[in-house]
């Protein structure tokens, strides 16, 4: 009798002392339904995992952040959804309609692969749900025009424009690409031949192509050291096989003699001495972040509590993961609502502060629709174990902070 | 044509077909003896990269990176034993009666599993191993020392299996086994434990891969497929079941991808490959070394 009666207060008693506390707490806790955001980026092999788990970081943190700071729409959380795309299409497709139709989601980030991006494009302007091109650099993405798509990277042809400009100030003459075959590979290499033109360089250009999955470029690399180019521009998407380009470079005794221009700023990454080692140094590279920019107050706390919470500076797919979170944030307050379309309409019409600057998303001639582009810089390591931070800035002009250095 | 840019594509071409042979030899092995094809071969060669990085960087130390390789391979061959006994002896139903589609369907289960698990445990990084050697010289190529190295272990490996395989009487069953599954039980011999040595081993070849080619062609999730898939264009081109077809079949694919590479383009040097698998298959289906099967 005993026990039966002190089994019945413990069911009366916990259950009330429930319902009080849920009274007790302030007006809007709990009871407000979060913002869903969708980060829909590669996670999984053959997609490049690290992008979407430096995306994934920064977008967390930024959710942490809003939520932190009062939340949306008067106090409403942002609930991430994530979804792999494994960096293929028909996951990418697959994906996107999960978080639309069952997840509910108002907005997608993280895309990073150009022939996802491309493909879910046409399906969000169909569904009407914005999705957000992270690290796809391919110009067709904007190109068309679509409503529902919008991007704050790199394109082509600025990535193209700003290599021509510091070939022509170093005055090199025979360039050659080493380009892989994927929308963003062919896609570059004519953008420099369209830009070559438009610019009146004339240059001795050699282009070769090769599969994205290819792990040995020792041919490639051979009948270059024959051609004797002054440049080498590298176009990987993946940093893995662009490891193993400079290794055998390197060890054909092509590189550094003849210098290397990574297109993208995957040696700024953490690995990239640790796989390399002394066969890494004078890399030249592109990247949209030097860790001495000057960044806005958001970007300044990221970077603070990043190194706080993982032991390294952040790098750029993590602050853009951040930084779209920011802009959607406060897309959501501008548009005081979590509507696709009403979002879409806020975006276009509003000046954001992500990490580095202000954005907006205007509707711009060819490319540049609901596009915003970060600065572009060369930066160029001169020593082994160089740390981002302290690799000098080549070009353009007003950011230099060094001249190139021969090897 | 430059006489000095031509030796070095041909150097170059041989000691990467050695590399690619030694990929296909545990997949034509396995096959051999327990008549299955491993999709799940690559996966084994990422084990063993990472173990022979675990070792290297953790526990032995730059300069004992040889001891990495036996350590790694043994390993990996009780892992081999451990997943032929409990997911692949299954398919052997009354001893004899093979499901190849349960073997296909168990080992591209294993590949995806495996890759996805070095995600989850190791990040999508790439890791690499300190050299091996100092970058050397063959003929007028400058080659890296973990290359020259990769082929001197290579050609050891390869010996060591040949003289284990033809004078030990694990040797003599593996081969009794290949030749006649039934015939081989006449002589006492177990063949369900000569599969799970055989499995064992063959695994742990390319494990030794794996580990030899670290430096090379660094250590990632994703890094077998391009072993499994050269490995498969190999065992075509010799001959399935050809452990001789699988060196001659490496070394020809190497210098056509080369040769190719300096002839025509170097942009399509995958395609010449392709080109060989489905040349040899319009004129000899069954491989260089293959011979045609009876099906019961």
């Amino acid at each position: 009798m005993k026990l039966q009666s002190r089994s019945y207060l413990r069911y009366a008693v916990i259950p009330l002392l429930l319902v009080m506390v849920l009274f007790a707490l302030p007006d809007g806790v709990g009871a407000k339904e979060p913002v869903k955001i969708g980060v829909m980026t590669p996670l999984s092999p053959p997609g490049a995992t690290l992008l979407g788990k430096f995306i994934l970081q920064g977008a967390r943190m930024g959710a942490e952040y809003v939520n932190s700071t009062g939340g949306v729409l008067g106090g409403r959380n942002i609930e991430l959804v994530i979804e792999d795309d494994s960096g293929t299409p028909e996951k990418g497709i697959a994906g996107y309609r999960r978080l639309v139709t069952q997840k509910g989601v108002s907005v997608i980030i993280g895309q990073v692969h150009s022939s996802v991006m491309i493909a879910v494009g046409d399906l969000a302007e169909r569904l009407g749900v914005p999705i957000f091109s992270t690290q796809a650099s391919s110009k067709t993405i904007t190109e068309k025009h679509l409503m529902t798509t919008f991007r704050t990277h790199a394109i082509d042809p600025d990535r193209a424009r700003m290599w021509l400009r510091f070939i022509k100030e170093i005055g090199f003459k025979r360039i050659a690409i080493l380009a892989e075959n994927t929308d963003y590979g062919l896609g570059l290499v004519d953008e420099t031949k369209a830009g070559m033109a438009k610019m009146g360089l004339k240059l001795e250009l050699k282009s070769l192509i090769f599969d994205k999955k290819v792990v040995d470029l020792t041919p490639q690399l051979l009948e270059l050291r024959g051609w004797k180019p002054d440049l080498l521009i590298d176009i990987h998407s993946v940093p893995t096989t662009a490891y193993l380009m400079v290794k055998q470079a390197f060890d054909i005794r092509l590189f550094p003699s003849t210098p290397i221009l990574a297109s993208f700023d995957w040696p700024g990454r953490s690995e990239f001495w640790k796989n390399l080692g002394d066969k890494g140094n004078y890399i030249l590279f592109i990247s949209y972040y030097h860790p001495k920019m000057k960044l806005t107050e958001r970007g300044e706390w990221f970077k603070k509590e990043y190194l706080g919470k993982y032991g390294e500076f952040p790098i750029y797919p993590a602050f853009n993961g951040f930084g779209q979170i920011m802009i959607l944030a406060d897309a959501l307050n501008l548009a005081q609502s979590d509507k696709p379309a009403e979002l879409i309409t806020a975006l276009e019409k509003g000046r954001f502060t992500s990490w580095n600057g202000l954005v907006t998303f205007e509707r711009g001639e060819g490319p540049y629709w609901h596009q915003w582009s970060p600065p572009l810089m060369v930066l160029q390591y001169t020593r082994v174990n160089q740390s981002p931070k302290d690799a000098p800035i080549l070009y353009p002009p007003d950011m230099k902070t060094s001249d190139y250095t021969k090897p | 044509m430059d006489s000095l840019l031509l030796s070095q594509y041909l150097i170059a071409g041989l000691v990467i077909g050695i590399i690619y042979a030694l990929m296909a030899i545990g997949i034509t092995f396995i096959y051999s003896i327990m008549k299955m094809i491993n999709w799940s071969m690559g996966e084994f060669y990422m084990m063993g990269s990472y173990l022979q990085y675990f070792l290297v960087v953790y526990i032995l130390g730059p300069h004992l990176w040889f001891v990495g390789i036996p350590i790694s391979m043994a390993v990996i061959f009780f892992v081999g034993l451990y997943i032929q006994r409990f997911l692949l002896k299954p398919m052997f139903v009354g001893e004899m009666e093979r499901k190849d589609e349960y073997a296909t369907v168990i080992t591209i289960a294993m590949m995806v599993f495996f890759r996805n698990l070095a995600v989850v445990l190791a990040g999508p990084n790439q890791f690499a191993p300190p050299d091996y050697a100092s970058p050397t010289y063959i003929g007028p190529l400058p080659v890296s020392g973990n290359r020259f190295v990769a082929l001197v272990g290579t050609l050891l490996i390869l010996g060591l299996f040949y003289l284990v395989v033809r004078n030990t009487w694990v040797g003599r069953a593996l081969r009794g086994s290949a030749q006649n599954r039934v015939g081989i039980q006449t002589a006492g011999v177990n063949v369900l434990r000569v599969d799970q040595i055989a499995f064992g081993i063959g695994v742990s070849l390319a494990a030794a891969a794996g580990a030899l080619l670290a430096p090379i062609f660094l250590v990632w999730p994703e890094n077998g497929a391009v072993a499994t898939m050269k490995g498969f264009e190999i065992i075509v081109i010799g001959g399935l079941g050809s452990i001789p077809g699988s060196l001659v079949a490496g070394l020809l694919l190497g210098l056509v991808e080369s040769m190719g590479s300096v002839l025509i383009s170097p942009s399509f040097k995958d395609v010449y490959g392709f080109g060989l698998v489905l040349f040899l298959l319009a004129i000899r289906p069954t491989g260089l070394f293959g011979e045609r099967q009876r099906v019961a």
